[in-house]
């Protein structure tokens, strides 16, 4: 019996002859046969038409088994309906794989075909393995298939395919409505192009088109093609090359801020901006942040935050969570030069403080997130008096709440009191810096009285001396000291106690 | 094989050349005779035909055609013509002499045919003996030139003309044994019929020897009958012209003395394809009125596939012509009977003061079935035989459709038209106007499912796998019960003892298990309606059996054997009690539940039935076919009373319009074809699949359709819509240009007609099955493929 591949060819009805005389020959010789060549060239040309039948008969069984990829089973089931023994050991489980060899061909023109029997066509045969029976009782692990499962979803609701992970990515509008046909017949599909990246030339974020990571693993493939503009390129480079200190020109830059602050049509850059201001603000700091330009360029990069958020034709949403990074390494990190360090952490945190007004609205966990970052910096032991005091600017930048929560209520005050105490070798200019950081921040949750009006705590007062204790407990020594001293404040500090405290005190 | 090879043969036949005396020598009335009885040996059926008709002269066509040929003596002069052969390029004779010779030695040669070959030279017989081969590509050549260079009004028109004198000549070269000549001809003028005519152009190619030709069905019916083209009389006229004059459709620069003789063997063979084997249907109508795609419905070898209408034996040749001797059908909605129907009234009435809704909303008026305007409907002595008391559940019915066709989306997609895609509005009237979806996928199925259904009341779903198996799901999640086998017939008195024999386990999902091949089609029985879960499943396999389940003992209750081969389709009657079939066996059958016999075989189609429906008020069966037609059966009569020919592939699937007036299908032309069953004719053509299109579906309204297909998406087409390709500005140009489009480049871009509303893509999931719910909520179903198998 003839073993032919069942490679189906319905695509091209022209063809020269599949089946060559040349097998027929050789399967006569495998039975001691001669045969003329005519002889086998009709035979071929009856084994090719007999071929066909069968793959004829079996595209039925293909078409009616609701697929596109013709299997051996459909064979067998061909054969089986034409009377013909099927052929044995071709199990679709198990598909067998074809091997190749021989002389390449192309398309063969007729006159090739009838030329002589030199060239030789391809010969197919089924590959043996040999299997090794230790081998594989060892190592193979038999996979129980999955069983068969179903899922629903909605494809359309009232017309509208929903943007839900189980339907394929919408096809954006201006594009070609060719692209509709991406699933060519046969269930071919067009290769998936690779995320287009938008290249940018020589500004060295020619890979930045990662998309947020939840997203590329979520959806496959993202389709949709992106490419920026040759005017926004050029508005990309000639921006960041006028921020950045080598340019030093003022008034450049104040432009360049104040159109990003403003202009609208920016929104295709707006990944790629955030990305270049991550990366600088990693650059300035990494690089130990101790020298004066670094200062600098973590300045203007805070700036850059700030006028992005300002700027109101910008979406900034979907990339908070890319901006707040640099964001909180600036205020947070322990050495900025220290020219600029205070400037630097109060910048940030008022960027920060309009952030969170901006947004929080719309993305309620942003704060509490925000919040545990700052208190974590702030309380726990070991961190650089630097980051404290980034931590209360950014305190201070969240919130009045925060403050009271940050400093009083979880006991901020209190270490960074002991912590100012203990160390007093420390350096001098960073532990004020730090204290006034921390009087700033009190001073948030009751403006303090003019200096000539206030009064002190009155030790012998009864009451006054309740507070001073209970400011003692909440702030530690150091700053209840420096609080006591204006006794309006120091009961703001106190918070809502204010008011019942004098009550308490007449029943005690 | 070759016994006695005569000694003329094994002699070099090109030895000499011969003087063209000899060849006329031999003029006898005997030698006529001798070649005669040669063609009928070798069955050159054609050659002999026209041999014939080259002796006589005298039939009038002949003369008709040949009004230059004035010489009496045909044969005299034919043999002047092929004498001056010699002359040509003898590119050919060499090979040609001997071929023949060879196939000569291949036969038994009658002595008297030996002595003739041996009394002329062997390059004159076989000039006699044989026609040239190059004049087939010759002559179709300029034919094909002909139809290009023709008037653009005509071009259309004329274009059907190619394809049949192309298979003609392939055919007949294979039959005379030229496989070369035959392959170069094929290689040669196929590609420009490809995008049309693809699938038969692939059959053909596979024909490669004489004995194929006798025996390959396809081929037969080319030569046994009349290919039939529609022309308009004007047409007509110049392609006579042509084929007598050679007039019209010169290459520029080619002039009449340049292609002198050679141009006219080329035609002499066309025009014998054309009085063999075409039949010509001269309209009176102009030809610019001819729409783009009407040559389908008209063109191709039709009269078998129409049945000979009552008693007379005269072919018919036109689809419209047979459907119009059929007379009116009777496509109204089927009649419910009297008690059925009070019956109903007062439960929807309790009904409706159970609720404390108004009576009005469970108005029977509101169920579905309406008499359209121009439709007749059916009385009870017409329909099909059914018990004759209704029972409860058929109340219960009743009831819900009523209770559905108030609680129904309403989708109308004719607000659409003239809509701004982009204005403010357009997002509620389309979401007013289009369906909302509710895909079903499978995972894991490693093999293939190759059908797929879901309960009316969306309780169940059945799956038929490759595997053999059916599997079943509860959609709500609840426990599949059968019945326990160990139980004694006794004790079984009421329902309450039937239940105690319930299985007290079960999982929302079980197998049935009893067919021992593919599974290609399952039915929910439509009885229960949307009011309960089915109570019987049907199953169609390759085995060639359809089963019976119940779906209260989860098996097999009934096995219905009588299709010795596959059965690719099963359909319940929308009243239940009875099933349709269609299978391989070229027959659809018609079956009752409680016979394990078939009751009616409708037999007619040419091709596999691949599909069946019935028609709503399940008076009427419609088929699809491999033979690229649809019919309409009358259920009772077992008589084809409409035939839809159009499709341009083997049908794959159909639908019927609640309201009974259309006919939806689809081919593997990959196109959607509306048909108005009452008058037959076509309505439109809808495409825009670029795969095979597996399921269609229309909306209770009818207004919608839905198909989904091996393409990965599901469609919605406006059924009233106009449709038509959507760059066309005036259906003059079109009539012009859309047949060159069709037929002439541009394949693989398939543009959809306007009437096509919004495609759906899934990701990876070929749609085996779309159908609407009472309430007009789609679902489809398709198996996920993921991208690394195969």
């Amino acid at each position: 019996m003839t073993t032919k591949p069942p490679k189906v060819r319905t695509t091209q009805p022209h063809h020269t002859g599949v089946y060559k005389a040349d097998s027929i020959k050789d399967v006569a010789e495998t039975l001691n046969i001669n045969i003329s060549d005519a002889i086998a060239t009709a035979l071929a040309s009856d084994v090719e038409y007999r071929i066909h039948q069968v793959v004829e008969e079996a595209a039925k069984f293909m078409r009616h088994g609701r697929r596109t990829t013709m299997i051996t089973s459909d064979i067998e089931q061909a054969l089986r309906v034409l009377n013909i023994e099927p052929l044995y050991g071709h199990t679709p489980h198990n598909p067998p794989t074809f091997r190749r060899a021989g002389p390449v061909y192309g398309h063969l023109s007729s006159n090739t075909a009838s030329s002589g029997t030199a060239n030789a066509g391809a010969v197919y045969f089924v590959e043996d393995e040999e299997i090794d029976f230790d081998r594989v009782l060892r190592e193979e692990k038999i996979v129980m298939p999955k069983g068969v499962s179903w899922t629903a979803h909605w494809l359309a609701v009232e017309g509208v395919q929903p943007l839900i992970p189980e339907n394929p990515p919408p096809v954006p509008r201006d594009v070609d409505t060719n692209t509709m046909e991406t699933p060519k017949p046969n269930g071919v599909i067009a290769a998936p192009s690779a995320p287009p990246l938008a290249m940018i030339n020589g500004t060295g974020i020619a890979n930045n088109t990662k998309k947020p990571q939840q997203q590329s693993q979520q959806t496959q493939q993202h389709l949709v093609k992106q490419v920026l503009s040759r005017e926004l390129q050029l508005y990309y480079t000639r921006l960041t090359s006028s921020l950045l200190p080598p340019s030093s020109d003022f008034a450049k830059r104040t432009a360049a801020l104040a159109s990003l602050r403003s202009d609208a049509g920016l929104q295709a850059l707006l990944p790629y901006l955030i990305r270049w201001v991550g990366e600088g603000v990693v650059g300035a700091l990494k690089e130990g942040g101790q020298t004066e330009a670094d200062g600098k360029v973590l300045e203007v990069l805070m700036e850059v935050i700030g006028a992005i958020l300002d700027n109101n034709t910008l979406f900034v949403e979907p990339y908070l969570h890319q901006l707040l990074p640099p964001l909180l390494s600036t205020l947070l990190h322990s050495s900025l030069p220290r020219s600029h360090s205070t400037q630097l952490r109060t910048i940030s945190s008022q960027t920060l403080s309009g952030l969170l007004t901006k947004h929080s609205t719309t993305y309620p966990s942003l704060s509490p997130r925000i919040m545990k970052t700052l208190l974590l910096a702030l309380i726990s032991p070991g961190k650089s008096k630097g980051t404290r005091e980034g931590a209360i600017r950014g305190l201070i930048g969240v919130g009045k709440e925060a403050v009271r929560k940050g400093l009083v209520d979880s006991g901020g005050a209190k270490v960074v009191g002991s912590e100012v105490q203990s160390h007093e070798m420390g350096d001098w200019v960073e532990d004020q810096a730090l204290i006034k950081a921390v009087l700033d921040a009190l001073r948030v949750l009751h403006p303090p009285s003019d200096s000539e009006m206030s009064d002190s705590l009155n030790m012998a007062n009864e009451a006054d001396f309740q507070v001073s204790m209970r400011l003692r407990n909440l702030l530690g020594e150091f700053f209840a000291q420096k609080v006591g001293r204006d006794a309006a404040w120091a009961k703001a500090i106190l918070g809502e106690n204010i008011n019942d405290e004098p009550i308490a005190g007449q029943i005690s | 094989m070759s016994g006695n090879t005569p000694p003329t043969a094994s002699g070099s036949p090109t030895a000499t050349s011969p003087p063209q005396a000899q060849a006329t020598a031999p003029t006898g009335a005997d030698v006529d005779l001798l070649i005669l009885q040669y063609l009928r040996a070798k069955g050159h059926n054609i050659a002999e035909k026209a041999f014939l008709n080259e002796i006589e002269g005298s039939s009038s066509d002949a003369r008709n055609a040949r009004p230059e040929i004035i010489n009496p003596e045909e044969l005299v002069r034919t043999l002047a013509v092929f004498a001056q052969k010699p002359s040509r390029p003898g590119d050919n004779t060499l090979k040609d002499s001997s071929n023949v010779l060879s196939e000569l030695s291949t036969m038994g040669n009658p002595p008297a045919l030996q002595t003739l070959i041996s009394n002329i030279s062997s390059v004159g017989s076989e000039d006699i003996l044989t026609e040239d081969p190059s004049d087939k590509p010759e002559g179709f050549r300029e034919l094909v030139a002909w139809v290009e260079g023709s008037l653009d009004m005509y071009r259309p028109e004329f274009r059907p003309i190619l394809f049949p004198i192309f298979c003609h000549f392939y055919l007949d070269l294979i039959q005379a044994g030229r496989k070369d000549a035959a392959i170069q001809f094929f290689a040669t003028f196929s590609p420009q019929l490809e995008a049309a005519h693809s699938t038969t152009l692939l059959h053909l190619s596979t024909l490669l020897l004489p004995a194929h030709v006798q025996n390959d069905e396809l081929a037969q019916r080319f030569r046994d009958e009349k290919y039939f083209i529609r022309i308009s009389r004007s047409g007509f006229g110049l392609l006579l012209g042509w084929l007598t004059e050679g007039i019209g459709g010169e290459e520029m620069g080619a002039g009449y003395g340049f292609y002198g003789e050679k141009g006219k063997r080329g035609r002499v063979s066309v025009m014998q394809v054309v009085n063999n084997h075409l039949r010509f249907d001269v309209t009176s109508s102009n030809s610019a009125s001819l729409l783009p795609h009407t040559w389908e419905e008209s063109t191709g070898l039709t009269s078998s596939l129409i049945p000979h209408a009552n008693g007379s034996h005269s072919k018919i040749y036109n689809p419209q012509a047979f459907n119009l001797s059929k007379g009116d059908l009777k496509l109204g909605p089927a009649p419910i009977p009297e008690e059925l129907r009070t019956e109903t009234e007062r439960v929807a009435r309790e009904k409706a003061m159970l609720e404390g809704v108004p009576s009005t909303q469970y108005d029977i008026s509101l169920a579905p079935p309406q008499t359209l305007p121009g439709m007749v409907a059916p009385t009870e002595n017409d329909m099909l035989p059914l018990p004759p008391n209704f029972k409860a559940t058929d109340v219960e019915r009743e009831v819900n459709s009523i209770r559905d066709a108030r609680k129904r989306i309403r989708l109308e997609p004719s607000t659409l038209h003239g809509l701004e895609p982009n204005s403010p509005q357009a997002s509620a009237i389309r979401a007013g106007a289009l369906p909302s979806i509710c895909a079903y996928t499978l995972h894991n199925v490693p093999e293939g499912a190759p059908c797929c259904t879901f309960s009316q009341d969306n309780s169940l779903m059945a799956v038929g796998f490759s595997e053999s198996y059916i599997r079943l799901w509860n959609l709500k999640g609840e426990k599949l019960r059968g019945m326990r086998s160990d139980f004694s017939a006794t004790s079984i008195r009421d329902s309450a003892s039937l239940r105690k024999i319930k299985e007290k386990k079960g999982n929302s999902t079980r197998k049935l298990i009893g067919h021992s091949g593919p599974v290609y089609s399952v039915d929910f029985d439509p009885l229960n309606g949307s009011a309960a879960p089915p109570k019987y499943l049907l199953s169609a396999s390759a085995d060639g059996t359809s089963r019976l389940w119940s779906m209260d003992t989860m098996t097999n209750i009934v096995a219905f054997r009588g299709h010795e081969n596959p059965v690719w389709d099963v359909k319940w009657s929308p009243l239940g009690t009875y099933f349709a079939t269609a299978s391989r066996d070229r027959t659809a059958r018609l079956w009752s539940t409680d016979r394990t016999a078939c009751l009616r075989i409708y037999a007619g189609h040419l091709g596999d039935v691949d599909c069946v429906r019935f028609h709503p008020n399940s008076l009427y069966l419609a088929t699809g076919s491999s033979d690229w037609t649809a019919r309409l059966w009358d259920v009772q009569r077992g008589s084809c009373i409409r035939v839809f020919i159009g499709h341009q592939g083997p049908v794959s699937t159909l639908a019927i319009s609640p309201d009974g007036r259309y006919l939806a299908s689809a081919g593997e032309d990959l196109a959607i074809n509306l048909w108005d069953i009452g008058s037959g004719k076509r309505v439109k053509k809808m495409t825009g699949h670029t795969a095979s299109i597996y399921s269609l579906a229309f909306s209770a309204e009818s207004s919608l359709l839905l198909s989904g297909g091996a393409d990965w998406t599901v469609r919605c087409w406006d059924v009233k819509g106009a449709g038509g390709a959507p760059n066309k500005r005036d259906a003059t140009i079109s009539s012009n240009d859309s047949p060159t489009s069709h037929k002439f480049g541009e394949e693989g871009t398939i543009e959809p007609t306007l009437d096509m509303i919004s495609t759906f893509p899934t990701k990876r999931t070929p749609i085996i099955n779309v159908q609407f719910t009472p309430r007009n909520l789609c679902i489809v179903g398709g198996i996920y493929q993921s991208p690394e198998t195969r």
